[in-house]
C-alpha cells in the first residue's frame, strides 16, 4: 500500500465521520476545550509580547499596537468568509448536512470579526490618518463584506423550511466569494490610505521579528478562537436540528440524570 | 441557443402586452433622480457635480424595484416550477428571460439618461460617458439582481430581503459607473472604468445564469 492511499483513507474516514451530526457532536465535544485553551494561551502570550515587549513604532509610537487586534480580525474576516463559501459549496454538491451547519454558524462569527476590524481600524485611523473613516477601496470593500454577512444571515432566517434556507444561504455565500480577492488586492489595485501588504510582502515581512512574532501569535490565537466558537455554535445547532432523533434525546436524558 | 431565444421572445411578448407595468421602472427612475434637485439648494455647480452619482443611484433603485416582478408571475402560475423541473438548459432559459427583462429596464434607463443629464446641467459632451456607463453597468445589475430575485421568489415578502442581499453586490458597479462620470468631469481618462465595467459584465453574463438556475433549484421544490 502506498502512503498516499493511506492518507486518502484517513481523510476519507474523517470526512465521513465529520459528515454525521452525531459523530461531529462527539468530536466537537473534546475538540472544544483544546481549541479554547490554545486560543487563550496564544492570545494572552501574543497580547503580552505585543503590548509590553515589542518596541514602539518610530513613526506611530505606541498607537501602532492596535495592530495586534486589527490585523487578526481583518484576516479572520476574509478567512471565515472563504470557509463559509467552501463549506456552502460542499453542502450544495455533496448534500452534506454538517457543511451547511458550519457555513451557517460561520456567518455571525465572520460578521463580528469584520465589525471588529472596521472598528479597530477606525480607532487606529483617527490619530494616524486624522480621520475616522475614508472612502477608499480597502475600507469600502471591507464594509461590503459586513453587509454580505448580514445578507447571508438574513437569507437563512427568511425561510421557514430549514433545507430551503440552507440551500438559499449557500447559493448567496458562493456568489459573494468574489468580494474576497477584491478586498485582499484592494491595496495594490487602487492607491489607498491603507498601507499595503506587510506580512506577506515580496522579499519577506517588512517588520522586525519582535513586532511580527506577537502578531502571528495573535492571528493563530484568533484562528483557534474561531474554531472554538464554531464548534460551540455548531454543537448547539446540531442539537436543535436533530432534536427529534434518538441520540439527542438519550444525550439530554443522560445529562439530566447525572445532575 | 434556441432555448435562450425562445424564453427571450416569450418574456418580450409578455412584457410588451402590459405596457403599464413596462414604463413603471422608467418613471420611478426619473422621479427618484428628480427628487434630488428638489431637496437640494438650486446651485448649478452642486447639481452638476452630484448629477452622475444621483442618476446611477436612481438606476440601481429602479433595477432593484423591477426585480421582484421578474419571476413572480411565472412562479404564481406554475410556469417557473415547470421550467425548473423539465428544462434541461435552465441557465440559458433564464439568461433569455433576464436579457428580455433588461431591455425593458436597463436599456430604457440608459436611453433616457441624457434627458436627466439636462436637468442636472451636465455638459453635453459628457452625456455619452454616462450613457456608455449605464449601458455597460445595467445588464450586470439585472443579472446579479436576478440571483437575488430567484433566491427570494418563494417568499411572500421578499422585497426587503432582495435589497439586503443584492445592494452590497451592486456597490462595486456603482463605484465604477459613478466614478467614470466624476473622472471625466475633471478631464481625466475614463477608459479604465469602461474596461472594468465590461469585465464585470462579462463575468456576470457567464456566471450569473448558472447561479440563477442554482438558486431557483434550491428554493423551488
Amino acid at each position: 500500500m502506498n502512503p498516499f492511499s493511506i492518507i486518502w483513507k484517513f481523510l476519507d474516514r474523517t470526512y465521513h465521520r465529520l459528515a454525521s451530526p452525531r459523530e461531529f457532536y462527539g468530536i466537537a465535544q473534546y475538540m472544544t476545550p483544546i481549541f479554547g485553551l490554545l486560543s487563550l494561551a496564544l492570545i494572552l502570550s501574543g497580547a503580552y509580547l505585543g503590548l509590553f515587549k515589542a518596541p514602539a513604532d518610530y513613526q506611530q509610537g505606541d498607537s501602532f499596537r492596535i495592530i495586534y487586534v486589527h490585523v487578526p480580525a481583518a484576516w479572520l474576516s476574509l478567512m471565515v468568509y472563504t470557509i463559509m463559501a467552501v463549506a456552502a459549496a460542499i453542502g450544495m454538491v455533496w448534500r452534506m448536512k454538517m457543511a451547511f451547519v458550519v457555513a451557517i454558524c460561520s456567518a455571525p462569527l465572520g460578521a463580528v470579526f469584520t465589525a471588529l476590524a472596521l472598528i479597530t481600524g477606525s480607532i487606529w485611523g483617527k490619530p494616524i490618518w486624522g480621520t475616522w473613516w475614508t472612502w477608499d477601496a480597502r475600507l469600502t470593500s471591507e464594509l461590503i463584506l459586513l453587509f454580505l454577512y448580514f445578507g447571508v444571515m438574513a437569507t437563512y432566517h427568511a425561510f421557514e423550511e430549514r433545507k430551503t434556507a440552507e440551500k438559499a444561504m449557500a447559493m448567496l455565500s458562493i456568489v459573494g466569494i468574489v468580494i474576497v480577492p477584491i478586498i485582499h488586492y484592494s491595496v495594490e489595485w487602487w492607491s489607498s490610505l491603507h498601507q499595503g501588504a506587510t506580512v506577506f510582502a515580496e522579499g519577506g515581512p517588512r517588520m522586525p521579528s519582535d513586532m511580527l512574532t506577537p502578531l502571528l501569535l495573535m492571528i493563530a490565537g484568533f484562528m483557534f478562537f474561531y474554531g472554538y466558537a464554531l464548534f460551540l455554535s455548531a454543537q448547539n445547532m446540531v442539537l436543535n436540528n436533530e432534536r427529534k432523533s434518538r441520540w439527542v434525546r438519550d444525550l439530554i436524558q443522560n445529562t439530566g440524570d447525572s445532575q | 441557443m434556441s432555448t435562450l431565444i425562445l424564453y427571450f421572445h416569450r418574456e418580450w411578448l409578455l412584457m410588451f402586452r402590459n405596457t403599464g407595468a413596462l414604463v413603471q421602472p422608467l418613471v420611478f427612475f426619473v422621479i427618484i433622480a428628480l427628487l434630488f434637485p428638489f431637496s437640494l439648494p438650486a446651485e448649478v455647480n452642486l447639481l452638476q457635480s452630484i448629477g452622475g452619482g444621483v442618476i446611477w443611484v436612481a438606476a440601481v433603485l429602479a433595477t432593484l424595484l423591477s426585480l421582484e416582478s421578474m419571476f413572480h408571475a411565472d412562479y404564481q402560475d406554475g410556469t417557473l416550477e415547470q421550467a425548473v423541473i423539465h428544462q434541461r438548459n435552465l441557465p440559458a432559459a433564464m439568461l433569455g428571460k433576464v436579457i428580455a427583462h433588461w431591455t425593458a429596464t436597463g436599456l430604457f434607463l440608459s436611453l433616457f439618461s441624457p434627458v436627466l443629464c439636462i436637468t442636472f446641467n451636465i455638459p453635453v459632451d459628457q452625456f455619452w460617458v454616462l450613457f456608455v456607463g449605464l449601458l455597460l453597468g445595467t445588464p450586470s445589475l439585472t443579472l446579479i439582481g436576478a440571483i437575488g430575485a430567484a433566491l427570494t421568489v418563494t417568499l411572500r415578502r421578499g422585497g426587503v430581503l432582495i435589497a439586503v442581499i443584492i445592494l452590497p453586490l451592486y456597490i462595486p458597479i456603482l463605484i465604477f459607473g459613478a466614478g467614470m462620470i466624476s473622472q471625466s468631469e475633471q478631464g481625466l481618462e475614463t477608459i479604465s472604468q469602461v474596461y472594468t465595467l465590461a469585465a464585470i459584465l462579462t463575468l456576470s453574463l457567464t456566471l450569473a445564469p448558472f447561479a440563477i438556475a442554482g438558486a431557483l433549484k434550491a428554493t423551488i421544490n
